[in-house]
């Protein structure tokens, strides 16, 4: 899959992906072997790979760390930030080490083979497929449908989840989104009340992108199809109690939002 | 982003390799940032002096960049102290390289002013002016404390803003990107430590976003300067705001903010956490540097008393704040305390000879216990707790 951030430092990388989900400091944190030496990601080796971190903390001569790892032959090939900071920024274009920002950690994994292009800020993942899908959360007066997933399903066996399936070609995600609503539940009288902002979620080597949607219904009759072991009807409250599929319920709350 | 036909000469290399290097690197970093142009700036506070930070790599890049600079520049702590040695004996290549740097600094015409805390008596620097300081202590303070705008800027950054006398117009340049993101409150009185503290809880939780402190009208500047010390050593935040008194605070006039409330035990647990329990080898005094107010009240609680012979304590300053002290610097090395300018428990190699340290700094319980950078075993607590392994009879 392509996802396309910002350019921070020119140059292509290409590599193994080494993921750190916290802020580094590169002085202090950064070791002169190649690995992390402290903090949530000890040990993690980013030598000779796309080191892709939160961003920058700590001190302001981290610029000249990463100077230091490159004359050393011990630093990242390609480094991706969520945000980009001065001093990592500072770093890798005097190192010329190619940089980009703007890609949501989530999407990546340890070792994911991928090409950074530092002056267009695309990335490229090439062990992984980008699949959309729709995601509806339906409500009937201030109760939500919730799914419990069969162990039949491709992903997310026997989680909870919202209404969701796979948008086809030639479908808009609202169009997607009632026919799922149709099959998962036999429900159709719906009324599409908001879309949100599509976000992206890492299941094995799919990065699925989800298209939430609000819906409401009159109807609180349900007839599952293979794809469901059991519904429930809840209140709000009751999500964080339920084992879900990631991010159901903060992306719900994202929706009521706008 | 808009370069005049000065700063386009400049950007051709018509003014030499070492300019072009420095204004190419800042119209990266613009560009970037979405900065519109480059602006004056009054002055530059360099990081990244010491050998033990910026290596050989970091000395080719010197070498490479050296030009005049345009505005008064100040340098950070390098390894040692440059008239009495120590703290701790470097070796002779450690030194060597360092006076390299140093000669390379001072033919760029930048100050031998080797300290974190360039606002004491070194810089000039007043409200609403724009400077381009990297150390990221040293860059909140001038934002919070002072009003002067800068981003924070890397050690390469700024010294490519000294000799450009420019840098590029974006973030804590502009007032809409100075207010606050958030209010916080905690339910008791916080000291120097405690404030320190704090600014490791907000650092680590709310990376990035600017506090706005409420009901901290108590804290002296010197506890501010604890506090966001460490807030920037543990984040990339570089401003702070206490309400009703530090001078943007009328930025954030009539607006609401999210509040967070903070318990005053989380913070005693935060520090205990990080403390060992045994008897420290050293005490560790001033991160960042001390203020001669600093000095003159440890002066007083150590007058007259003896030092434990089993304990080192070591308290660090800038040279100018040192030589405005000496009374009080006479009476701490009577108590068997050293005072050393030019360097800091960061940045000298402590490790060669000490393993247990004992530090009322935030900052310094961020960087010393790194196992490959400082390699300490810390105890962090507030100054008068920390006096009871030093003095004997207390």
């Amino acid at each position: 899959m392509i996802i396309n951030g910002r350019g921070i430092s020119p140059g292509v990388a290409k590599g193994k992906i080494a993921l750190c989900d916290d802020y580094v400091s590169p002085l202090g944190e950064m070791g002169k072997d190649g690995r992390i030496k402290s903090g949530k990601c000890e040990d993690l080796e980013f030598k000779g790979k796309i080191f892709a971190f939160r961003g920058g903390r700590g001190s302001t001569v981290g610029s000249y760390v990463l100077l230091e790892l490159k004359e050393n032959l011990t630093s990242p090939i390609g480094i991706i930030n969520e945000k980009a900071e001065l001093v990592v920024l500072t770093g890798a274009i005097i190192s010329g080490i190619p940089m980009i920002d703007g890609i949501p950690l989530n999407i990546l994994k340890n070792d994911d083979d991928a090409i950074i292009d530092g002056k267009s800020g695309r990335l490229e993942l090439l062990n992984v497929t980008q699949k959309d899908v729709s995601t509806v959360y339906l409500f009937h007066g201030d109760r939500l449908l919730v799914l419990h997933r069969s162990d039949k399903v491709s992903s997310y066996q026997n989680q909870f989840s919202a209404i969701s399936g796979h948008i086809e070609e030639g479908e808009t995600p609202e169009e997607a989104g009632r026919r799922e609503v149709l099959e998962e539940t036999g429900i159709e009288d719906i009324e599409i009340e908001k879309t949100g902002k599509p976000f992206p979620v890492r299941w094995e080597n799919i990065v699925y992108m989800v298209h939430p949607i609000l819906a409401r219904t009159k109807s609180d009759k349900v007839n599952l199809n293979w794809e469901n072991q059991e519904f429930r009807w809840i209140h709000i409250d009751e999500l964080g109690k339920l084992n879900t599929v990631p991010r159901l319920k903060e992306a719900l709350e994202e929706l009521m939002k706008l | 982003m808009f370069l005049t036909k000065d700063e386009e000469k400049i950007f051709d290399g018509e003014m030499g390799e070492a300019q072009a290097i420095a204004i190419r690197l800042l119209v990266s970093i613009g560009e970037i940032n979405g900065a519109d142009s480059l602006i004056p700036i009054k002055s530059a506070h360099i990081s990244g002096v010491s050998y033990k930070n910026i290596g050989d790599g970091g000395m080719k890049f010197l070498k490479k960049i050296a030009d005049r600079v345009k505005v008064p520049t100040t340098l950070n702590p390098l390894g040692f102290d440059m008239e009495r040695n120590g703290p701790v004996e470097v070796d002779r290549d450690f030194k060597e390289k360092q006076l390299e740097i140093i000669k390379t600094f001072m033919s760029m015409g930048i100050k031998e002013s080797f300290t974190c805390t360039p606002y004491y008596f070194y810089q000039k620097t007043s409200y609403g002016d724009h400077v381009a300081w990297a150390e990221s202590s040293a860059l909140i303070y001038a934002n919070s404390i002072i009003g002067a705008r800068t981003n924070r800027e890397g050690g390469p950054s700024a010294l490519a803003a000294a000799i450009i006398g420019k840098t590029p117009n974006f973030g804590l340049h502009l007032d809409k990107n100075r207010v606050a993101d958030y209010e916080v409150e905690v339910n008791g009185k916080l000291d120097y430590s405690g404030a320190a503290a704090l600014g490791l809880y907000l650092g680590t939780n709310y990376p990035g976003k600017i506090p706005r402190l409420v009901g901290f009208n108590y804290l002296r500047d010197f506890e501010l300067k604890a506090f966001g010390a460490a807030l920037a050593a543990s984040s990339a935040t570089s401003m702070f705001h206490v309400e009703n008194r530090t001078p943007d605070d009328t930025l954030n006039r009539g607006k609401k903010f999210e509040r967070i409330e903070i318990d005053y035990n989380q913070l005693k647990n935060l520090m205990e956490e990080k403390s060992s329990s045994e008897k420290p080898e050293l005490i560790a005094i001033g991160c960042p540097h001390l203020s001669k107010d600093e000095i003159d009240y440890i002066a007083s609680l150590v007058k007259g008393k003896k030092k434990d012979k089993d304990v080192e304590v070591f308290l660090f300053a800038s040279r100018e704040t040192i030589k405005n002290s000496l009374e009080s610097v006479k009476i701490i090395e009577e108590f068997g305390a050293k005072v050393f300018a030019d360097t800091c428990m960061v940045v000298a190699p402590l490790s060669k000879k000490y393993h247990k340290t004992a530090i009322n700094s935030g900052k310094a319980s961020f960087y010393l216990p790194m196992k490959e950078y400082g390699g300490q075993e810390i105890i962090f607590r507030n100054f008068n707790d920390l006096l009871r392994w030093a003095v004997v009879d207390y």
